[in-house]
């Protein structure tokens, strides 16, 4: 069943993985031109940090847009069926989903190959000044858990209905137009930091995301 | 005619200065009323300082932990707590020589965090009262400076003497700057060139920082990145062009026409050094250093901590090394939040309102 299941996002998803892998294994090997062999033309070290935290940006939105998108194409073709064919099968629901959600996962590991093989021949490759190193086993790793939390994230919420969704967007406009009302009241009253702290510092769902994205450092 | 010349000029400028002469005495006479003005000018600014630092201390309390003396308004302010926190901290640096802030009270303004008044001006260092002890303290200490006691330390250091022992954040910057800093001398220093860590640090006499701290391509990109404007203002268009060229004997000229070259090592740096000495000559390390005003400050810190000036660069080098920053920010327990958190998400798609029937 999980086969044919992970067949059926394949066919769906597979243009999203394709270039999702492709776009994982460049990154890192664009992200280390500098780095270049030839004495003249490398950078300095503290330029070549300054051009790699620049790139390192990408990973964390690559791996939102990946997830996003493979967590959409879980779920569209069902939404578009209107769920009949789940319906019609002779699973209970949880183990659909659980089906649909481990496919889904599986169709990310190419990305995450694609990344991790993308750091290991850009470290091998770049000629570093003394005293830096390259981290692409790190790298990779902290990309395939960014990747695997914004496709659960992705999945949940497109899982849900529009009204669970609407539920979501409306609760976080709420914090903000509280906020806003207050600021003009001149109420002291401060949602958006602590809201955005829990969110994004560990332990954090977010808090992969953030931080220094770094394949070369000290 | 060539011999008569300078009898000429001589003849013209000693008619030229004739009447002048005759103005000596009254010249001299209005130089010295005016310094007379000066010095009763400086007598009044004198007394309106005592009496305004007067005015600021009177009606203060005074709070003493060790040496350190702090007058202070009525306040909740917890500086008696904080102090008796920092004083330990200030003489297990200075050692004996902590005991000069006896002479030398702090005068502090303990300000009211939900007022919009203006605070009073003056000398007072202000610090809202409701401050946390642990803050204060560490506040206090940064206060604690007694650079001020050796000018040749302060102008090496280019900043205050902060008496603290626990700077492996502070190593751990010098480590990325030895990494990173654009300079020959620190990363020669990096690769365990003593001399090179003594020139990145300015401890010996710095003859020529220009060629001592930088390479020519450093030489170069400082001077187009850094001061190429500066130095085009002061007319030296030309030569910032050659410098440009590549030229690197421009660079140099252009770059040992500054007053102020930008040293490869920092503040931090160099405040690490002072730590590295102190910690290793032990408590009366900065006595020493203030009893010896002679030399330069690599040999007077060495003499102080009672190595030599080799024992201790490689000292401060190792603890500079042994502070390395963790490079990937990712805590050991990161992998498993995370993973916890696809799995919490994962049953909240499990458990979704999609199919439920109403």
């Amino acid at each position: 069943m999980f086969r044919v299941v992970l067949y059926g996002q394949w066919k769906w998803s597979r243009i999203v993985v394709i270039l999702g892998t492709v776009a994982g294994f460049a990154l890192p090997i664009l992200s280390v031109q500098g780095a270049s062999s030839d004495p003249t033309s490398a950078m300095k070290a503290g330029e070549l940090l300054s051009v790699i935290q620049s790139w390192g940006v990408l990973y964390p939105v690559l791996a939102a847009a990946i997830g996003l998108l493979v967590a959409i194409a879980t779920w569209a073709p069902d939404h578009r069926g209107r769920h009949v064919l789940a319906l019609s099968l002779p699973l209970p629901r949880w183990r659909y989903v659980l089906l649909r959600f481990a496919a889904g996962l599986v169709l990310l590991v190419p990305t995450m190959l694609g990344v991790l093989a993308g750091a290991v021949l850009a470290s091998a490759t770049a000629t570093l000044p003394p005293g830096l190193e390259t981290y692409p086993v790190a790298l990779a790793v902290r990309f395939a858990l960014a990747l695997g939390v914004a496709y659960a994230v992705f999945f949940a919420i497109s899982a849900g209905t529009t009204r669970t969704a609407g539920i979501i967007l409306g609760i976080i406009g709420a914090v903000i137009v509280v906020q806003v009302v207050a600021s003009a009241a001149g109420i002291e009253l401060d949602l958006t930091n602590p809201v955005q702290a829990v969110v994004m510092n560990w332990p954090g769902p977010l808090a992969i995301f953030t931080g220094r994205w770094m394949l070369i450092d000290v | 005619m060539s011999d008569r010349l300078p009898a000429t000029c001589c003849a013209v400028v000693l008619t030229l200065c004739a009447p002048l002469a005759g103005q000596i005495p009254q010249l001299r006479a209005r130089a010295d009323s005016l310094l007379v003005e000066w010095q009763l000018a400086k007598q009044f600014a004198d007394l309106q300082d005592s009496l305004r630092l007067g005015r600021e201390r009177a009606g203060r309390d005074t709070i003493r932990a060790g040496a350190l003396t702090y007058l202070v308004n009525r306040s909740p302010l917890p500086l008696a707590q904080a102090a008796s926190i920092a004083w330990p901290q200030v003489e297990r640096f200075y050692g004996p020589a902590a005991q000069a802030f006896a002479q030398r009270p702090f005068l502090i303004q303990a300000v009211d965090p939900d007022t919009n008044e203006d605070v009073p001006p003056g000398r007072a260092i202000k610090i809202l009262w409701n401050t946390e002890v642990a803050p204060l303290a560490r506040a206090l200490v940064a206060m604690a400076d007694l650079g001020p006691l050796d000018p040749g330390l302060r102008d090496w250091l280019g900043g205050v003497v902060v008496p603290r022992f626990d700077s492996g954040p502070g190593h751990a910057v010098v480590y990325v700057q030895l990494v990173t800093a654009p300079s020959l001398a620190a990363r020669r220093c990096y690769r365990d060139d003593r001399a090179a860590c003594r020139d990145a640090l300015s401890l010996s006499a710095m003859t020529d920082p220009a060629s001592q701290w930088y390479g020519p391509a450093e030489r170069r990109a400082l001077v187009v990145q850094q001061y190429a404007d500066f130095l085009r203002r002061s007319g030296h268009g030309q030569t910032v062009r050659s410098c440009e060229q590549g030229s690197d004997g421009s660079c140099l000229e252009l770059l040992r026409s500054l007053r102020n070259l930008i040293p490869p090592l920092d503040y931090q740096a160099r405040l690490t050094f002072l730590e590295t000495a102190v910690r290793v000559g032990g408590a009366e390390t900065f006595q020493r250093f203030l009893a010896t005003p002679a030399g330069t400050i690599g040999s007077r810190l060495a003499a102080a901590a009672r190595v030599s000036q080799d024992s201790l660069v490689e000292r401060w080098r190792n603890d500079v090394l042994a502070a390395r920053p963790t490079p990937v920010p990712l805590p050991v327990l990161g992998a498993w939040v995370a993973l916890g958190w696809i799995v919490v998400f994962g049953t909240c798609g499990l458990r979704s309102s999609r199919w439920r029937v109403s």
